[in-house]
């Protein structure tokens, strides 16, 4: 017997399963399974840690692969180097196998090595490439400061050998110096090198501090920024020599030097010895920069090819790792060597569930088949609603509001229509839903091309709901049409039923007034006539008041209903006698009153009984202050109305006790009765007899995780009959819980019952809010621009008109929609779901690739 | 024109409509989206049309023109 077709209008049907899996293929199996993805596996382990689980050295071997992958990654970000999109495989889901895998580690490690080998060696060649430029800039300068230097040699040496040398001195010594008097022979030693341009003031500082100022220094800035191999930065530096006098002196340069990150070169004072040098440094530069050029080839050759298949390596490690955290989940029998697993599955893929199974044994050549369980349970099963791409976004409304109770009505299956409608309602305007509605087939076309690029959030979130929006275009258009209003102006669609008073008709005078067309209603919406009157304001606030009355009232009648529909499901008849009943009566003896009120009114012709018509809200003002009584008793609504009334509300009055007390003592009753029988709950009993036994033992009967320690039985047998003795269904009877439950429902349904009918005024105020913006944005841009004429009125009017435009996509459509679509978000979650929604459910989580990848795309 | 029967003839009109839709109703595991969707839509959609139909069957105000030059304005 085939279970029923699972549908949008309750959540699908589960069962739990139990699957019997031989030790050789599990990873086969559950791979398998992962590709199907309907199986929720519950985890058999969980007072295991992470570590002592079965499989989590191969879970270890995964991660590291996992690392050596994502290093690969950014050595081919930071060589720019491209990686073929998962997009661009034939087909990246398939599954892998084991064999597979191990080359893909096996391969990610040998080319890790290769590559952090011609990484580190690249890295070495740099370094040596920077420290040979720096000492060509510091030979090229210091020649300069040598030259410059020499010059001074006297004076320094004159300062150096007799502090009381007259000042003069110098000049009447100038002509006799000897020009090529080596440093050395004085004694004057020095020190070249370079040094980061920011700490040239400290260390000159320190320098000066620490030496007493016996020192002469020279420094010049190197013109380019010099490039850090380890962290490509750019560092400005510069060179610098100091000349000194003295060993210890040179030696403590040296070390304050260094400790200040300057990098020291031998420089030598001869300037052929020099020239010699700098020839040389270039030399060294050449070959460096051919084998740079070289490794650099290497490595981007080597990050290239791995690019190509980088993508379905990453989707291939993922999958096999999801694959072993799942057959964590396992226990397994040692005795047996099969791998025991439960999960929730829907019932209506078991038999897809079971195929796969024989045929991932049949290719694995094993006599013993996987064996496939289905357990009779107390557990709430999850509550899981297969969705499409179009019902998707309107059940993650819904799920945004609570989890759905296994087999409950669906809310988001009506909401599909009532959640764009209502928004349409506040957003009618029929240009306005032409923009939504072409926005939305847009984004419909290209879908595709979409989903793959990434987009900001907002962005992401309005393509996430393309399907409402073009459900809202839609209807805004219809509202639109019936509003009478494209871009605030009126649709002429048909003959409107107002004339003009032109004074040509008889008993009546010209002037702004107009009198009606005989017997003729306008067909279709709203008059078009009623735009840019004098008292427009005055009937479609009316009108749209009484409709946004109306509306909430077959909304809340709507969903009520469902309530019924639920309790007949789940064959809880106090439910419906006690809630839905007295709560529907309730309802409909107020408000549906006022919904009867209203079509009455509009259905009589109250010129033609010459009787001025009575005014609604008074009415129901005086239905409860003085029953019985009518503001106007000689001008009633109807005949017999103060008896109706008075009936109505005792009626209201009645259901409310009922409500009340109803549910809880026939609750009682029943409860009263089973233990009159002798049955008793499982948890009381355990309870008593826990008094015998310690104290221990009776804890953990008593607690909900009876079934915790199934991983540790050994014996297989009894694993079968494990679910019962599962006591979270078994909750305490306790009356005055309920009781109180009772009364909270009651007092939250009668005041809500008003509370909501108010709030569906929303949809008058907004929508009224909507049309005059739209009209006042059109009188302060196109009106204007229409007053001007020839070539300035063209521009004027091309200008004027985008800016009409711009602000009416961006004012009237982004931000006045998000603000309905707020309004009618919250008409469904409050208004609306309250009256039915039963929630706590448990959320269905399938074991599943596709998820897995759709939740951390590979890039 | 026997305008207020109009809500009526709309009725029996979205009756027919909801009649073929359920059987017309694409089969597979959409059926449901499929019947409920379009059924539930063209019930709003009618509910909408016959308020505003009603709301206008028997008006007790009619419109004044507004943005009259001055010549034409007469005192009232």
């Amino acid at each position: 017997m085939a279970p029923p077709k699972d549908t949008m209008f309750r959540s699908a049907d589960m069962s739990l399963t139990q699957l019997y899996i031989a030790n050789e293929i599990g990873r086969e199996v559950v791979s398998a399974l992962g590709e199907l993805g309907v199986m929720d596996f519950r985890d058999l382990n969980s007072e295991t840690t992470a570590f002592q689980r079965t499989f989590t050295q191969e879970i270890r071997r995964l991660d590291n692969v996992e690392r050596q992958l994502r290093y690969f990654r950014s050595q081919m970000e930071k060589a720019d180097i491209p990686m073929r999109s998962i997009y661009d495989f034939n087909n990246p889901f398939t599954s892998p196998s084991a064999s597979e895998i191990d080359r893909v580690a096996d391969d990610s490690q040998d080319l890790e090595n290769k590559i952090s080998s011609l990484n580190e060696s690249y890295e070495t060649l740099k370094k040596r490439e920077v420290e040979l430029t720096e000492w060509r800039w510091v030979l090229r300068e210091a020649g300069g400061f040598f030259d410059r230097a020499r010059g001074q040699t006297e004076e320094i040496r004159q300062s150096v050998d007799d502090d009381d040398a007259p000042l003069l001195q110098d000049v009447e010594q100038h002509g006799q110096g000897e020009a090529d008097r080596s440093l050395s022979v004085m004694n004057i030693g020095f020190v070249a090198g370079v040094i980061p341009r920011e700490r040239i003031a400290a260390f000159e500082r320190i320098l000066w501090r620490t030496l007493r100022g016996n020192l002469y220094m020279n420094q010049s800035e190197i013109p380019e920024p010099i490039i850090n191999p380890v962290d490509n930065e750019e560092v400005n530096k510069n060179v610098f020599i100091i000349f000194a006098h003295g060993k210890e002196i040179i030696a403590k340069i040296r070390k304050i030097s260094e400790s200040l990150g300057a990098d020291l070169y031998s420089v030598d004072e001869n300037s052929e010895l020099r020239r010699d040098q700098i020839r040389e440094v270039n030399t060294r530069l050449n070959d460096l920069s051919s084998v740079l050029g070289n490794t650099k080839r290497a490595l981007d050759a080597e990050l290239t090819v791995i690019g190509r298949n980088l993508a379905a390596w990453m989707v291939l490690v993922k999958k096999e790792k999801a694959t072993y955290q799942t057959l964590n989940k396992f226990s397994y029998d040692h005795q047996r060597k099969t791998l025991i697993a439960e999960a929730w599955a829907p019932t209506n893929s078991l038999g897809l569930i079971k195929s796969t199974l024989r045929d991932v044994n049949d290719r694995a050549g094993l006599s013993v088949p996987t064996i496939v369980n289905q357990i009779k349970t107390t557990k709430t099963p999850p509550t899981y609603f297969k969705t499409n791409r179009f019902t998707l976004a309107f059940q993650t409304i819904v799920d945004a509001y609570g989890t759905i109770k296994y087999r409950e009505i669906n809310p988001a299956l009506p909401a599909i229509v009532t959640f764009p409608f209502l928004f349409a309602v506040m957003f009618g305007d029929f240009g306005h839903g032409v923009i939504l509605l072409l926005a939305a087939l847009a984004m419909i076309y290209y879908e595709k091309k979409l989903q793959r690029s990434k987009l900001d959030e907002l962005f992401s979130m309005i393509f996430y709901g393309r399907y409402i929006v073009f459900m809202m275009g839609i209807f805004s258009m219809y509202t639109g049409l019936l509003y009478c209003d494209v871009f605030s102006k009126e649709i002429p669609l048909f003959k409107s039923m107002w004339v003009w008073d032109d004074g040509k008709e008889p008993g009546s005078g010209p002037g702004p007034t107009s009198h009606r067309v005989e017997g003729y209603t306008y067909p279709f919406g709203l008059d078009w006539r009623w735009h840019d009157t004098e008292n427009d304001l005055l009937f479609s606030n009316s009108y749209k008041m009484k409709l946004s009355i109306l509306l909430g009232w077959c909304h809340m009648t709507f969903s009520l209903m469902w309530s019924l529909v639920n309790a007949l499901y789940f064959k809880t008849p106090v439910d419906i006698w006690g809630n839905f009943v007295p709560g529907m009566i309730f309802f409909q003896s107020i408000f549906g009153y006022l919904s009867f009120t209203i079509v009455y009114k509009w259905c009589i012709d109250w010129a033609a009984r010459g009787q001025n018509p009575p005014s609604l809200l008074n009415m129901l003002i005086y239905m409860f202050l003085q029953p019985g009584t009518l503001e106007n008793p000689d001008e009633p609504l109807y005949k017999g109305q103060a008896a109706v009334q008075v009936i109505l509300l005792l009626m209201a009055l009645v259901c409310v006790p009922v409500l009340l007390f109803l549910k809880p003592f026939y609750l009682r009753y029943e409860h009263n009765k089973a233990r009159a029988l002798g049955y008793r709950g499982i948890g009381e009993t355990q309870r008593v007899s826990a008094l015998d036994d310690d104290d221990d033992e009776g804890r953990t009967l008593n607690g909900n995780g009876a079934r915790e320690s199934f991983g540790d039985d050994e014996d297989g047998v009894a694993m079968i009959t494990e679910d019962i003795g599962h006591g979270e269904e078994h909750e305490e009877f306790e009356f005055s819980e309920i009781m109180i439950h009772q009364v909270i429902h009651t007092i939250e349904f009668c005041l809500n019952c008003v509370s909501h009918t108010a709030s569906y005024l929303r949809l008058w105020a907004l929508s009224l809010a909507h049309q005059r913006l739209s009209i006042v944005l059109w009188e302060m841009t196109m009106v204007n621009a229409f007053g001007q004429t020839g070539i300035k009125g063209a521009i004027i009017m091309v200008v004027v008109f985008y800016g009409w435009f711009m602000m009416t996509v961006a004012v009237l459509c982004v931000m006045e929609g998000t603000s309905a679509m707020l309004h009618s978000l919250r008409l469904h979650w409050v208004e609306a779901m309250s009256k039915h929604f039963m929630g706590d459910g448990v959320n269905f989580e399938p074991f599943s690739f596709k998820s897995l990848l759709e939740e951390e795309p590979v890039e | 024109m026997a305008n207020g029967w109009a809500p009526f003839i709309g009725l029996i009109v979205l009756a027919v409509f909801c009649a073929v839709v359920w059987f017309a109703a694409p089969k597979g595991e959409n059926q449901t989206v499929w019947r409920s969707t379009l059924v539930l839509s063209a019930v709003a959609m009618y509910i909408m049309w016959a308020i505003t139909l009603l709301a206008q069957l028997h008006p007790l105000i009619s419109p004044i023109r507004a943005h009259l030059r001055p010549e034409h304005e007469t005192p009232r």
